[in-house]
């Protein structure tokens, strides 16, 4: 496990209120853990005093010089981790709803050489269900799991979920082709197409601690459209 | 044709011309887009000065009336121009996330040079 060089890619954009705590948590895991795992912030063009908090504090931070979104700014992470020569990446957010603790049975699978990506779920394990989300994230998230499951032929649960890790060979792919809208559901079901090992596993979530997530309905229905339209286009492509 | 109405049509047909080649002139639009724009005003120019092939090219698709024709060509043709014009700001849109992506990445190198000096 020592030999392994894992890297989280933490996109962040205008938050200044969780950054420090979401870095200072890795930095106190990995003392505790004697763990190696690296950090790369992905500051996404960020209105807000997240740049000088980064700077002040030293932590390792990649300044897109505009804003990209989270699908640019992800893969900003995944051409960095390729370049420097990174066995995994985690994708982990900046807002300090993943949980540290973790990343451990995110990274087990890839090590053992059981799995190529590893998602962290939410729902895979319901006697530890702790988070609460609100019924109509819950029925977007199934109707999206339904349609992967329509192209590809493989369930998986928590199709958005922004916690998850992969080993080098799919870095080196999200470094030269990753979505810039929706990548969570569009690359769950790439991954699958293209039949990848792909393992879900049960991941501490909490909820978000400072700023909001932004949600509209009139915006979560043309976001479903996207979604389930994307999933369709990549369900018909075929792969090799 | 009505003359009054060609000689609309001609003016635009000039319009058209002067508008293009004055953004030419000041290196707006490269030469090869303004070629669709000059091209549409030759056509609008031939159809006023022969007003009558449109009334064959009417009978021939089977349109009711002249400017049912017109109306309908032209939707179809700029549809397509639009169509054309989403892939060239998509592929404009990708070029520009690959730069901010790279000019990021040597940004933060430059800066860790700079700061151990």
């Amino acid at each position: 496990m020592k030999n392994k060089k894992i890297i989280l890619i933490i996109p962040a954009y205008n938050e200044e209120k969780n950054i420090l705590r979401v870095y200072n948590d890795i930095i106190k895991y990995n003392k505790a853990n004697n763990t190696n795992y690296d950090v790369i912030v992905i500051n996404d063009g960020s209105r807000d005093g997240t740049s000088q908090i980064c700077k002040e504090n030293k932590i390792p931070t990649i300044n897109l010089i505009h804003n990209l979104g989270i699908g640019g700014a992800v893969q900003t992470g995944y051409k960095y981790a390729l370049k420097n020569d990174y066995d995994i990446a985690i994708q982990f957010d900046g807002d300090g709803q993943h949980s540290v603790e973790s990343v451990k049975d995110l990274v087990e699978p890839i090590i053992n050489n059981k799995a190529d990506f590893v998602l962290g779920s939410r729902f895979v394990d319901n006697s530890k269900e702790n988070f609460k989300s609100s019924l109509a994230r819950r029925i977007g998230i199934r109707v999206i799991s339904w349609f992967i499951k329509l192209v590809t032929g493989k369930r998986v649960y928590d199709t958005t979920s922004g916690f998850r890790a992969c080993n080098k060979e799919i870095i080196r792919m999200f470094a030269s082709d990753y979505p810039t809208e929706y990548p969570e559901p569009i690359t769950n079901t790439k991954l699958l197409k293209m039949k990848f090992r792909f393992k879900e596993v049960h991941a501490d979530m909490k909820e978000r601690e400072a700023g909001k997530s932004s949600i509209g309905s009139w915006k979560n229905l043309y976001y479903m459209v996207n979604v389930i339209l994307s999933i369709l286009v990549y369900g018909s492509r075929r792969y090799k | 044709m009505s003359p009054s109405l060609r000689l609309w049509v001609l003016v635009v047909s000039l319009l058209i011309t002067l508008v293009v080649v004055q953004i030419l002139r000041k290196g707006r639009v490269p030469v090869k887009y303004s070629l669709l724009w000059f091209l549409s005003s030759a056509v609008i120019l031939f159809v006023a000065i022969f007003p009558g092939v449109l009334d064959i090219f009417a009978n021939l698709m089977g349109f009711k009336t002249i400017s049912n024709m017109v109306i309908g060509i032209m939707l179809v043709i700029l549809l397509f121009i639009t169509i054309s014009l989403t892939v060239i700001v998509s592929g404009q849109k990708e070029k520009i996330r690959l730069l901010i992506q790279e000019v990021s990445m040597l940004k933060k190198k430059v800066d860790s040079y700079e700061d151990e000096k």
